[in-house]
C-alpha cells in the first residue's frame, strides 16, 4: 500500500469519528482545574488518574498535565493522584459551589514501587514492600504503548527472567514463553495465564502444524482494555497456585472503568508489513542454470512470491461511571494481508467489564470478552509442500513433478490453509468486606476456546497422487475457574506488628476434545466438502482434568520494614495415580527494608528479599491409569496395549531458593531489581520406557531430577529530567544454567529431533551425528553422535528500553532484545544437499569449493583410513554441520507518539488526541547468516518445545504503523 | 436463615451473597461435581465388563500381526541385497547389516527400524490372550485361540528367523533362535485347527532348525491341505496400510530401489491394501528341493524346483501404471531400460529382461510370485552347485518382498536398544546385542551386495536423456556366496 493512502485513509476514519462525538457533561456545582507536575523537573505528567477520594469524581491528565473535574460537591475534598513510576500524592482543596477552584500538584518519582499494591502469589492485595519474592507488573501504560497486538509479543524484552521466541511471520502463531529455563521434559514451558481469575487456554498446538509452524491460543489473547499484567517465575511467588504453577503464572486484569461521564476513546491505525527478506537467497543461488538460461529472474521469489502486506486496526472504546458502578466497554477490529501468498488473517474482538459496588462492603465484578479470529496461511517450514522452502533448497521442481518453476509455485500455491478460531472468556467475581479487618472474595469463570483448522490440497498438488485430499481438525477448550477465599488483617496498636492471614480454595476443571477428519481422493476439481471424497477417516480425542486445592498463606509485619511470610498449598487432582491423594506445598518468605534502618548515600530505597516455595506440574490427564486402545483395521475395531498405568503417579515439584535486592539509587534516578534463583525439580516426569518384551510403550513415572539455577536483573536509568526533556534507559538481563542432575535410570532419551536428554547435561542438548578421525592420521573417517556443548535454549537474554520525552506533547520510545548462547539447527540445508546444494559453505565460502580452498564454513569431508579423500561426508553422517551459532539482536520496537496541542483536541471536540508511529521488528544482527535464531520452528505438537530448529522461515515482518487516537 | 448470619448486608445484598452461598453448595454435590473425569479409552475395568474379550481382543492381533509383517519385511529385504535405500524414509545406515545396531533398530513404528518392538508386541499380546483372557472367557471358542497361537507361533517364527538373541519374557535372559523356533513350534502345532498356513509355518521353522524330516513333513501336511496354499496377510487403506508400498511406490523419493537383476519383480505390491504372501505353496516345494539337495537327491530336488517355478508361473500379474524414475540417492539414474543386459557378477552371462521400461503405464508385475528362472532349464541341471545356485535364485525371486532373504543370507539383526537399556539382565555385548553377519557377507565397499558398474548409464540425470551403457554388472552373486559356504541349514 502506498504511503499516501495509508495517511488519507487513516484520516478519512478518524473525521467519521469525529462526526459522532459525544459532547461533554457540563458542570453544575463546583469545579476543580489543574496540573500534575514532576516535582523535579516541573515538566508536566500526562495520563496521571486523578481522583476526589469518596466520591467517585476522576480524570486521567492530558498531555499538558492538566485535568478538569466538573460537578464537584461544594466543600473540602482530598484530591489522589497516582501515576506508575511516581509515589501517590494527595492534596487537599476547597470547592465552593458555582466556582473553580484551582491546584498544582507535584509528584515525586520513584525508581521502585515498593508501594505498588500485587495480588498473585499471595493470595490478596499486598503492598510490593512486603513481598519476599520477585513480582513483575506491566502497567495499563506499558500495554497501550506497546506496538504489540497479543500478549505473547508484550512480554518479549519487558520482563526479565522470560525467554520469549517467535515462531514466525504467519498469522495465528504464538511465541514460545518460559521463565527460568526448562523446569520439565514433558509438556510445555509457558506459563499458565489468568485473565480476571479464569485460567485460560495457553496451549501452543491447538491444530496440526503447518510445517514448522503451531496454531497458538496465545495469539488470541489480545492486548485491548488491559488493567495491569502480573508475573511472577516460579517459586515461592507461585506456590498458592500447587500442581499447576511450575512454568510460572501470569495474571491478567482487565479494565473494569473509572468513575466519570463517559469517555469515549476511538484508535484508528493503518499499517504495511514488509517481508524480512535477510537470509532469502533466491533463485541465483539455487537455480543459476535456469537463471543463465533466462527462464527466471534471479530475483524469482522477491518478485513473485513475496509481497508487501497491510494491516488495519480499528478500535472504539467507551469507559465511565459513577462512584458505585464503573464501566468500560470495547470493540476492535484488525485485518491484515501477509507477505506471502494465501497469508492473512482478521480479528475481532469485543469486551466489557463492570464493577458495581451493591452496598459499602459489597462490590461485584464482570468482564466478559469474545474473539474471533480468521486467518489463511500456507506450509511453511516444511520438506516437500513447502513453497519457500523447496525453493530455497532446490526442491521445488523434483516435489511438484513441474518441469519450469513458474509452473512450480502455481503448484505450491494450491492448498488453501483456513482456521477460525472462537473464544469466549467471563470472569464474575464478589468481593466482600465483612468487617474493616475481614475481606471475602469469590471468582468464578470460564474460557471457551474453539478452532476449527481445514487443509485442502486440491487435485494436482501431489505428484504421484493427484487426487486431492482435505483435511480438518475441529478443537474444544474449555476450562471453568473458581477461586474463594477470606482474608484476616490484623496490627497492634501502634502499628509495630501487622498480620494478613488468607485462607481460600482454588481449583479449575479443563475438558479438550479434538476431533481430525481426512478425505482423500476427489473426482472433480472444486470439491471443498467430505462429501465428495473418496474416503473418509475420523480421529478423535478427550482429555478432561480436574485440579485443585486449599492454601494458607500468612504475612507479617513488624515495624512496617521487616516482613515475614509463610503458607502453604495442598492438592488434589484427577491426574494423580490412585495411591497418591495429596501434594503438599509449603513456602516461606522475608524481605526488609533496609534504607530505612541504615542511611547509605546515593541509597533512597534498598529493600533485600529472600523465599524458599514449592510448584508442581500435574501429569498428563489419564496417564495413571492402564488402557487399551483399538483402531479400525479391515472393518474391525483392533484393541491393543496403549498407556501402561502407573498407580503412584503424582506432579513433579519444583523448590526454588531465590533471594535478591529492590533498590532506588542516585535520588531515585535509577532502579535495580536483582534476583538469583536456584530451583531443583525433583519426581520429574520421565516418559519411561517399560521393556519392548512386555508389548508395553512408555509410561510416565516420576523418576527425574532437574536444576535451574540463574539471575535475573532489571535496570532503569532516568538519564535526563528536565522541563524540556525527559530521558529513560532501561534493560533486562536474564542468565540461566540448566542441568539433568538425575535421569531415575532411565536411557537418554530425545526431546525432539537431535534433542538429548541426557545426565549432567542440560536438557535438550543437541547429541548429533559428528565426523570423527576413527584411524588417529588426523583425517576425519568416520562419523559418531556425539554433544559438541552445545543446547537448543539461549542460556541467556535480556532486552534494551529507551524512552524520550520532549515537551509535553512528543514521547519516543524504542525496545531492543536479544539472545544468546544457544545453537539453532538448518533443516533447510539439510534438506538442501539431495541436491548437491551446500548452503552454508556457498554463502559463506562463495563457492562450492570451499573445503579446498580451506574456508572455515566448508561442509566436512569424509577420508577414507589411508588418507584419500571420498568427498564430502553424507548429511546423516555429519548433522552437527548444520548447527550454527543462534546469538541474535533485534530492534523490536520504535515508537513515537505526538499529543496533539490541548487547542487542536478541543476543537475537534475532544479531550486528548494523539498521533502515533510505529514500526516492530526493524532490524536484526543475527551471527549465523541462515537461521533466525529467534524462531522456533515449533514441531513437537504439544510437548516440550525447546525450538531453534527450522528450515526455510520468514522472520516476523517488518511492521510500520500510523494511527491517531482521540479521547472525546 | 442465611441472610440472618449477615447482618451488614443490605437486603439486596443478602440475596447476593445467598445466591453465591448457594451456588457454592451444589458445586460440592455431585450433580456439578467438577472432579469427576472419564477416560475415554478402555481400562481394565472397562475390559473386566467384556462378554466375549477373546473375540474382542483377536482383532488387536490380526492388526499386530500386520503391522509384524510390514515392518519386518521392509527391514529384512532393505539388509538384504534384494533392495537398496535411495531416499530419507529409511535410514541410510540399514542397507549395511555390519552396521545394524541395537541403537538403529529403535523404534516402536512399522517401518524398518520397527521390526523388533512389532514382534514383541504381538508375542506380549497374544500371551495376555492366551494366558490371561481366554482361560477366563468360557465362551472363548477353539478356532479362535487356534488362531492366537498361529500369531504367538509366527512371533517366536519371526524371532527365530530374524534375531539371534532376545528375551521371551520381562527382565528374562535373551533366548536363543532356536528356543524361539521351539516355542514357534508348540504354538503353531497348537495352531492347525486355524489353516494349512499353520503348517507351511511349521515347515519354516523346521527348516530354520535344520530338521529335515519333521520340515518335509509339515510341507508335505501343507501342500496336501491346499496344492495351490496361498495365504496372505491384507492391508487396509485408511489404517494400517502396506508399509513397503509407500517406500516401493507412494513417496516422492521411492527410496527402496531394487537390484537391478531383479527389476522386473519390482514393485511386487503397488496400492496401500495390498496383500503379503505369509505362506504359499512355493515356499513348501523349495523346502522340499532344498531337503532333497542336501540329501543328494538330485532328481527330487529338480522335480520340487520346477514344481516351485511353474507355480509361481501361475500366479497372478498385476498391471501397474509406474511413475518411479528409478533414482539414485543423488538423483543419478539407475537401469530403467529393456535395452539394459544384466549379469549377476563379473563371471556369470549378461541376461536381458531382467529389466523393465521406467516409468511406464501398463507394466505387468507378479504380485504372488514371478521368477526369471524356467522349469525347463532346471530339467537341464545335474551340477549340483548349478542346483543349489538355482534354488537360492528361486527363492530370492519368488519370495522377494516377503522378508526371507535376510535369514537365508545367515544375517540375524540385534535386540532393541531400549530391551538393553531397560532389562537388567541384558548387558551390552550380551547374546542377541549385535548384528550376526556371516563372514562371507561382503564387508567393502560399504553396500557392497547392493552395488553395480557402470554408475552412469545415461547422459544425465534429467527425464528423456538417452541411455549411453547397456551392460551393467553386479559387484558380487550373493547366491554364489550362499551356495560356496553350504548356507543351507540342511547342509
Amino acid at each position: 500500500m502506498h504511503f499516501k493512502r495509508l495517511v488519507s485513509g487513516t484520516l478519512g476514519a478518524v473525521a467519521i469519528l469525529f462526526a459522532v462525538a459525544v459532547a461533554p457533561v457540563q458542570a453544575q456545582t463546583g469545579v476543580i482545574e489543574g496540573q500534575v507536575l514532576d516535582d523535579a523537573s516541573q515538566r508536566p505528567l500526562g495520563n496521571a488518574q486523578v481522583l476526589i477520594a469518596g466520591t467517585g469524581i476522576g480524570q486521567l491528565t492530558n498531555s499538558a498535565g492538566r485535568f478538569l473535574l466538573l460537578n464537584v460537591p461544594a466543600g473540602e475534598h482530598t484530591v489522589q493522584v497516582t501515576l506508575i513510576g511516581y509515589a501517590e500524592t494527595e492534596q487537599t482543596v476547597t470547592v465552593t459551589a458555582g466556582q473553580t477552584a484551582s491546584i498544582d500538584i507535584e509528584m515525586s518519582s520513584t525508581a521502585i514501587s515498593l508501594n505498588e499494591i500485587v495480588v498473585t502469589g499471595v493470595g490478596a492485595e499486598t503492598t510490593r514492600r512486603a513481598l519476599g519474592t520477585s513480582v513483575e507488573v506491566l502497567s495499563a501504560e506499558d500495554v497501550e504503548l506497546a506496538p504489540v497486538q497479543s500478549v505473547d509479543q508484550l512480554l518479549q524484552g519487558r520482563v526479565s527472567g522470560a525467554t520469549v521466541s517467535a515462531t514466525s511471520a504467519q498469522p495465528g502463531t504464538g511465541a514460545l514463553i518460559s521463565f527460568r529455563g526448562a523446569s520439565s521434559v514433558f509438556g510445555a514451558q509457558t506459563p499458565v495465564i489468568y485473565v480476571d481469575g479464569v485460567r485460560v487456554d495457553n496451549d501452543h498446538a491447538t491444530a496440526a502444524g503447518t510445517g514448522g509452524e503451531q496454531s497458538s491460543a496465545l495469539s488470541d489473547l489480545l492486548t485491548s482494555d488491559i488493567e495491569r499484567i502480573e508475573v511472577t517465575k516460579g517459586g515461592a511467588a507461585s506456590t498458592l497456585f500447587g500442581s499447576d504453577a511450575a512454568t510460572g503464572v501470569i495474571q491478567i486484569f482487565t479494565k473494569k472503568g473509572t468513575p466519570g461521564a463517559p469517555r469515549i476513546t476511538a484508535r484508528v491505525e493503518r499499517g504495511i508489513e514488509v517481508p524480512e527478506l535477510w537470509n532469502i537467497f533466491d533463485m541465483g543461488l539455487i537455480f543459476p542454470e535456469r537463471v543463465e538460461s533466462g527462464e527466471i529472474e534471479e530475483t524469482f521469489l522477491r518478485d513473485l512470491y513475496f509481497k508487501q502486506g497491510t494491516t488495519e486496526n480499528y478500535y472504539v472504546g467507551v469507559t465511565g461511571g459513577t462512584a458505585d458502578v464503573t464501566y468500560s466497554v470495547s470493540g476492535r477490529l484488525e485485518d491484515r494481508t501477509g507477505t506471502q501468498p494465501n497469508d492473512g488473517s482478521t480479528n475481532y474482538n469485543i469486551r466489557g467489564g463492570l464493577q458495581a459496588s451493591l452496598t459499602d462492603n459489597f462490590t461485584l465484578e464482570f468482564s466478559g470478552s469474545y474473539v474471533r479470529h480468521n486467518f489463511a496461511r500456507l506450509y511453511n517450514g516444511s520438506a516437500i509442500a513447502d513453497p519457500l522452502t523447496t525453493f530455497e533448497v532446490g526442491d521445488a521442481l523434483f516435489f511438484s513433478g513441474a518441469s519450469t518453476l513458474h509452473e512450480a509455485l502455481d503448484i505450491f500455491l494450491l492448498p488453501d490453509i483456513t482456521e477460525s478460531v472462537n473464544r469466549f472468556i467471563f470472569s464474575t467475581g464478589a468481593r466482600w468486606n465483612i468487617r474493616d479487618d475481614l475481606t471475602a472474595k469469590l471468582n468464578v469463570g470460564a474460557d471457551n476456546r474453539t478452532n476449527q483448522q481445514r487443509r485442502y490440497e486440491p487435485i494436482g498438488f501431489t505428484p504421484g497422487e493427484p487426487t486431492g485430499e482435505l483435511n480438518r481438525r475441529d478443537r474444544s477448550f474449555t476450562s471453568v475457574s473458581m477461586d474463594a477465599g477470606a482474608t484476616y488483617g490484623w496490627e497492634s496498636a501502634g502499628g509495630t506488628l501487622g498480620s494478613q492471614l488468607t485462607v481460600g480454595v482454588q481449583g479449575f476443571r479443563e475438558e479438550e476434545s479434538i476431533i481430525n477428519a481426512q478425505g482423500q481422493e476427489f473426482a472433480l476439481p472444486g470439491s471443498f466438502d467430505f462429501d465428495d471424497a473418496a474416503t473418509i477417516t475420523a480421529f478423535e480425542s478427550n482429555a478432561e482434568v480436574f485440579n485443585g486445592g486449599l492454601y494458607v498463606d500468612e504475612q507479617l509485619s513488624l515495624w512496617d520494614k521487616l516482613y515475614l511470610g509463610g503458607g502453604f498449598r495442598i492438592d488434589a487432582g484427577s491426574s494423580f495415580g490412585d495411591n497418591i491423594d495429596t501434594e503438599l506445598y509449603p513456602k516461606a518468605t522475608g524481605s526488609y527494608i533496609l534504607s530505612e534502618d541504615l542511611g547509605i548515600p546515593f541509597v533512597d530505597e534498598l529493600k533485600i528479599r529472600g523465599a524458599f516455595g514449592q510448584t508442581g506440574k500435574f501429569p498428563g490427564a489419564f496417564l495413571k491409569d492402564r488402557t487399551f486402545s483399538a483402531s479400525s483395521f479391515r472393518g474391525q475395531s483392533a484393541p491393543r496395549f496403549a498407556n501402561p498405568g502407573n498407580l503412584d503417579l503424582k506432579p513433579e515439584k519444583t523448590s526454588t531458593v531465590e533471594a535478591g535486592i529492590d533498590a532506588a539509587l542516585w535520588a531515585n534516578r535509577i532502579g535495580l531489581n536483582l534476583t538469583f534463583y536456584d530451583a531443583r525439580t525433583t519426581d520429574a516426569l520421565f516418559q519411561v520406557p517399560r521393556q519392548p518384551v512386555t508389548g508395553q510403550g512408555t509410561q510416565q513415572e516420576n523418576v527425574g531430577e532437574i536444576w535451574n539455577r540463574g539471575l535475573e536483573v532489571a535496570l532503569q536509568v532516568q538519564v535526563l529530567n528536565t522541563q524540556r526533556l525527559a530521558w529513560s534507559v532501561g534493560g533486562t538481563f536474564n542468565y540461566n544454567e540448566n542441568e539433568v542432575t538425575d535421569m531415575g535410570g532411565v536411557a537418554d532419551f530425545f526431546v525432539g529431533s537431535g534433542k538429548r536428554v541426557s545426565e549432567g547435561r542440560p536438557i535438550g542438548a543437541w547429541w548429533l551425528t559428528t565426523p570423527v578421525d576413527t584411524n588417529g592420521d588426523g583425517l576425519t573417517d568416520g562419523s559418531e553422535r556425539e554433544f559438541n556443548g552445545t543446547v537448543p535454549s539461549p542460556n541467556k537474554n535480556g532486552g534494551i528500553n529507551t524512552t524520550i520525552s520532549v515537551g509535553n506533547n512528543l514521547t519516543i520510545s524504542g525496545l531492543a532484545d536479544w539472545a544468546g548462547g544457544h545453537h539453532v539447527f538448518d533443516w533447510g540445508s539439510v534438506w538442501a544437499t539431495f541436491n548437491g546444494i551446500y548452503r552454508r559453505e556457498l554463502i559463506r565460502c562463495g563457492t562450492h569449493e570451499g573445503a579446498s580452498e580451506g574456508c572455515d564454513y566448508a561442509f566436512p569431508v569424509q577420508y577414507r583410513t589411508d588418507g584419500t579423500a571420498r568427498g564430502r561426508y553424507s548429511q546423516s553422517a555429519a548433522r552437527s554441520a548444520f548447527l550454527y551459532d543462534g546469538d541474535y539482536f533485534k530492534i523490536r520496537e520504535v515508537a513515537v507518539r505526538y499529543a496533539l496541542p490541548e487547542t487542536i483536541a478541543g476543537a475537534l471536540n475532544a479531550s486528548r488526541a494523539t498521533v502515533y508511529a510505529n514500526g516492530r521488528n526493524l532490524w536484526i544482527w543475527s551471527r549465523n547468516m541462515l537461521i533466525d535464531g529467534e524462531l522456533s520452528g515449533t514441531s513437537n505438537g504439544g510437548g516440550l518445545e525447546l525450538g531453534s530448529e527450522s528450515s526455510i522461515t520468514l522472520s516476523p515482518n517488518r511492521i510500520f504503523r500510523l494511527g491517531v487516537e482521540v479521547v472525546f | 436463615m442465611i441472610s440472618k448470619n449477615i447482618p451488614i448486608l443490605g437486603r439486596s445484598g443478602r440475596g447476593i451473597a445467598g445466591a453465591l452461598l448457594a451456588a457454592l453448595a451444589m458445586a460440592a454435590c455431585d450433580a456439578i461435581n467438577p472432579t469427576q473425569v472419564n477416560n475415554p479409552t478402555t481400562t481394565d475395568d472397562d475390559l473386566a465388563q467384556a462378554t466375549n474379550p477373546t473375540a474382542a481382543l483377536l482383532p488387536g492381533l490380526r492388526a499386530q500381526f500386520a503391522r509384524m509383517i510390514n515392518a519386518y519385511v521392509v527391514a529384512a529385504e532393505v539388509i538384504s541385497d534384494n533392495y537398496s535405500i535411495h531416499g530419507t524414509g529409511i535410514v541410510v545406515d540399514m542397507d549395511e547389516p555390519h552396521e545394524v545396531t541395537p541403537d538403529l533398530v529403535n523404534s516402536t513404528g512399522t517401518s524398518a527400524s520397527g521390526a523388533y518392538w512389532n514382534v514383541q508386541e504381538l508375542r506380549a499380546l497374544a500371551d495376555f490372550v492366551i494366558n490371561e483372557i481366554a482361560p477366563e472367557d468360557a465362551g472363548a471358542p477353539p478356532q479362535l485361540v487356534a488362531e492366537a497361537h498361529y500369531y504367538r507361533g509366527m512371533a517366536y517364527l519371526t524371532m527365530g528367523e530374524v534375531f539371534s538373541n532376545v528375551p521371551h519374557e520381562e527382565d528374562g535372559t535373551p533366548q536363543a533362535a532356536s528356543v524361539a523356533l521351539g516355542k514357534a513350534i508348540t504354538d503353531l502345532q497348537a495352531a492347525t485347527g486355524f489353516g494349512p498356513q499353520a503348517n507351511a509355518a511349521l515347515a519354516r521353522a523346521h527348516r530354520l532348525l535344520g530338521d529335515a524330516g519333521a520340515a518335509a513333513s509339515a510341507a508335505n501336511a501343507a501342500l496336501s491341505s491346499d496344492p495351490m496354499l496361498l495365504y496372505t496377510q491384507g492391508y487396509d487403506a485408511t489404517s494400517i496400510s502396506n508399509t513397503p508400498v509407500a517406500f516401493l511406490v507412494l513417496r516422492a523419493l521411492q527410496e527402496m530401489q531394487p537390484l537391478p537383476r531383479l527389476d522386473f519383480l519390482d514393485p511386487k505390491y503397488t496400492d496401500r491394501e495390498s496383500a503379503i504372501p505369509i505362506a504359499k505353496a512355493e515356499e513348501m516345494h523349495l523346502i522340499l528341493a532344498e531337503i532333497a539337495l542336501a540329501s543328494g537327491n538330485m532328481a527330487d530336488a529338480r522335480t520340487q524346483l520346477a514344481n516351485a517355478i511353474t507355480l509361481a508361473g501361475t500366479r497372478g500379474m498385476v498391471s501397474f501404471d509406474d511413475i518411479d524414475e528409478r533414482r539414485n540417492a543423488d538423483l543419478s539414474l539407475r537401469p530403467r531400460s529393456s535395452e539394459i543386459l544384466i549379469r549377476a557378477d563379473a563371471d556369470s552371462p549378461y541376461r536381458a529382461g531382467l529389466v523393465l521400461d521406467r516409468p511406464s503405464d501398463g507394466l505387468m508385475i507378479p504380485n504372488v510370485s514371478g521368477t526369471s528362472l524356467d522349469a525347463d532349464s532346471i530339467a537341464g541341471l545335474s551340477d549340483a552347485s548349478e542346483l543349489w545356485h538355482a534354488l537360492w535364485l528361486a527363492r530370492q525371486e519368488i519370495m522377494l518382498l516377503e522378508g526371507r532373504r535376510l535369514a537365508d543370507l545367515g544375517i540375524k539383526l540385534p535386540m532393541m536398544l531400549r530391551e538393553i537399556d531397560q532389562n537388567d539382565n541384558i548387558n551390552e555385548g550380551d547374546p542377541g546385542t549385535l548384528p550376526i553377519v556371516p563372514g562371507y557377507i561382503p564387508q567393502n565397499p560399504r553396500y557392497a551386495m547392493d552395488i553395480y558398474t557402470p554408475l552412469a548409464l545415461y547422459d544425465g540425470v534429467d527425464p528423456g536423456v538417452p541411455l549411453i551403457e547397456t551392460q551393467v554388472t553386479i559387484h558380487v552373486d550373493m547366491n554364489k556366496v550362499l551356495v560356496a559356504n553350504n548356507a543351507s541349514p540342511f547342509n
